[in-house]
């Protein structure tokens, strides 16, 4: 890598021989893709950057190319193709929920500042959009993932898999407000915080007083209308424009909400026991069956974890050891767009461990770009330059 | 030995307040020649020029190294260095231009007191409002950090010029993330601080590249500066 005079790190491009090294390995991976009836289309680059940044957040923001076109439209260079894939389907499909499986391989952007990494780097992955069988199309994915990479030329790898439908649906089963069940699902991916706000609802320590506490003094006993109307005489009382874009109803709903917190019960040790010993558990994926199925869960749980079991044996019907794969329930606490089944390949090289391959489902994300229909969804990618430099260091 | 070069704001209560600061330390400023606007040298220790330069370019020159040394707010200063940059060093705090970056929300929000409302806020914005929860600032990177370390990230940022405080009256973003002295313009545009939501306690600073720790110049400055600085 070159460090310019500036300290940045310039972009040195690739060689005749870098090139067509990676050209022929994504022609091995895209062959696997294509060869299962996956069809290969072409995404755009460029798109518009509100449904990236909308759906997003600024964390990913921070990382995208935006700028603003010759007339003045916000613009991005794609961070990934699972997007702009879903996107080519809306446009395209008969109707959003047709079944389609997609495959591509292109370039993608991140700015990042880790010298291993790359801002412009490829990405080959597939698409599955309404799938009728879920478990058996998400061990189909990473079936063809692992497939993938094999042709790519990579020889030792792991895989490690996870399960965010199963931490649902276990909180679902357990007694709490309707509220704390969002801040833990919420928080899910940031184990302090979590850690935290799981010890709080227990002990009900969150009693500290705050610059808001008179106003939740004030609504105690009063019903959402009723708090409403104090929120409303308030403003008018203290000639307070009602600005940030939300209603008095908002304001009010979450106002009720706290003060209900105040005679809430904590949370139960046997459910705060139940949450500690789920996130605890790790093993090879055949393994863990016994531990997860130990854990008193509710309904949800156990359809959950039925729908688990039936992944393992798909899995086995094609050809794949799930002893072999890693399973971790925190595992997927920090991957974008997932909302159940998420798994990710790793290789070591010089440098240390990399990732060259992450997949899963992701239910929401059609819905959240414009879909009227909800559309399930599972899909992997492949960097391919992690890829090559995985598979080169083993050889 | 080529001499240092001190950027000093070129204009205003800052450039006073600099001035007067290290007049007192025995560092007098000197002004000669027809680019008197714009460059000179301290006085008391030899070998220091003075690049009078726009406040808000100082923390960019020193993150690239085109000065030496610098006065600046520590709110800039923090905005444009990452955390982990090595190469500048905060020399000497000044005790002057205090003020802090806050994130205020509009007043009528009733049930935001903490980042941890304001997280629950922007959690539910999208799905109500088919966007995220705009934060209008110039200290873009300052946000981004504090936001990331309270876990708040269901938010987007506005990036703001001038008036920053105007923008949820205006429509153009929900709240603020704005530099504040004493909260009387917050408070006239109807805004209010989190309470944990004092993201820097600022004041003027010099700052030197951390290569320069063991010049003689800098260690003449910093006794003389220090000396003022504590008596005050």
């Amino acid at each position: 890598m070159v460090v310019g005079a500036l300290g940045c790190v310039a972009m040195p491009g690739k060689s005749s021989a870098e090139r067509q090294a990676l050209e022929a390995q994504n022609a091995r991976v895209m062959a696997v893709f294509e060869a299962a009836g996956f069809d290969h289309i072409a995404p755009d680059i460029l798109q518009p950057a509100d449904i990236f940044l909308e759906r997003s957040g600024e964390d990913i923001r921070a990382n995208s190319y935006v700028f603003t076109d010759p007339e003045g439209a916000e613009m991005c260079l794609r961070p990934d193709l699972t997007v702009p894939a879903c996107r080519y389907h809306l446009a395209h499909a008969a109707r959003p929920d047709s079944e389609a499986r997609y495959c591509y391989c292109g370039p993608a952007f991140r700015f990042t500042k880790d010298a291993r990494l790359l801002s412009e780097f490829g990405q080959a992955g597939i698409e599955w959009l309404a799938a009728g069988d879920a478990q058996g199309s998400e061990a189909q994915v990473l079936a063809l993932t692992i497939a993938a990479v094999r042709a790519g030329g990579l020889k030792g790898f792991r895989v490690k898999l996870g399960d965010l439908s199963l931490f649902h649906a276990l909180l679902d089963g357990l007694e709490m407000p309707r509220r704390w069940r969002r801040r833990l699902i919420h928080h899910f991916w940031r184990p302090q915080t979590f850690r935290e706000t799981l010890t709080r609802f227990a002990a009900l320590e969150d009693q500290t007083r705050t610059s808001i506490s008179p106003f939740v003094d004030k609504v105690v006993g009063k019903d959402i209308g009723q708090t409403q109307g104090w929120v409303e005489a308030e403003l008018d009382r203290g000639a307070i424009p009602l600005a940030g874009g939300r209603s008095t109803e908002e304001i009010a709903t979450r106002l009720v909400e706290k003060a209900a917190d105040r005679s809430a019960h904590p949370l139960a040790p046997a459910a705060v026991k139940a949450i500690e010993t789920y996130l605890a558990i790790e093993g090879n994926a055949a393994s863990v069956l016994a531990p997860l199925e130990a854990i008193a869960g509710g309904e949800a749980y156990r359809a959950a974890l039925k729908r688990f079991r039936r992944r393992i044996e798909a899995m086995r019907e094609r050809g794949l050891a799930p002893e072999d794969f890693a399973f971790a329930a925190t595992f997927g606490r920090n991957l974008e767009y997932y909302t159940g089944f998420v798994f990710q390949i790793e290789a070591d090289t010089a440098q240390g461990p990399l990732q060259v391959a992450g997949g899963g489902r992701y239910d929401d994300l059609l819905s959240d770009i414009g879909s009227a229909v909800p559309v399930s969804a599972v899909g992997c990618a492949i960097g391919t330059e992690s890829l090559l430099a995985a598979a080169g260091a083993r050889s | 030995m080529t001499a240092l070069v001190l950027g000093v704001p070129s204009k205003g209560r800052l450039m006073e307040a600099t001035e007067a600061l290290f007049g007192k330390g025995g560092f007098a400023f000197a002004r000669s020649g027809s680019d008197r606007l714009y460059r000179g040298h301290l006085g008391g220790v030899a070998g220091i020029d003075i690049a009078f330069l726009s406040a808000s370019e100082i923390a960019g020159q020193l993150k690239d190294g085109k000065i030496d040394l610098g006065v600046t707010g520590e709110d800039l200063l923090r905005e444009t260095l990452a955390p982990e940059d090595a190469r500048v060093d905060v020399l000497q705090r000044l005790g002057f231009g205090p003020a802090n970056v806050v994130v205020a929300v509009p007043q009528s929000w009733f049930d935001v007191a903490r980042m941890s409302d304001l997280d629950e806020v922007s959690e539910g914005f999208y799905e109500r409002h088919g966007r995220r929860l705009r934060i209008a600032t110039k200290y873009l990177n300052l946000t981004r950090r504090f936001f990331a370390s309270k876990g708040v990230t269901g938010y987007r940022i506005v990036e703001s010029l001038g008036a920053t405080e105007g923008a949820p009256a205006a429509g153009t973003a929900e709240a603020i993330v704005d530099i504040t002295t004493t909260g009387s313009t917050l408070a006239a545009n109807h805004l209010k601080i989190l309470d944990d939501g004092v993201i820097l306690r600022s004041e003027a600073v010099l700052a030197v590249q951390a290569r320069l720790a063991g010049d003689q110049r800098v260690a003449a400055l910093r006794a003389g500066l220090s000396r003022v600085v504590a008596a005050a």
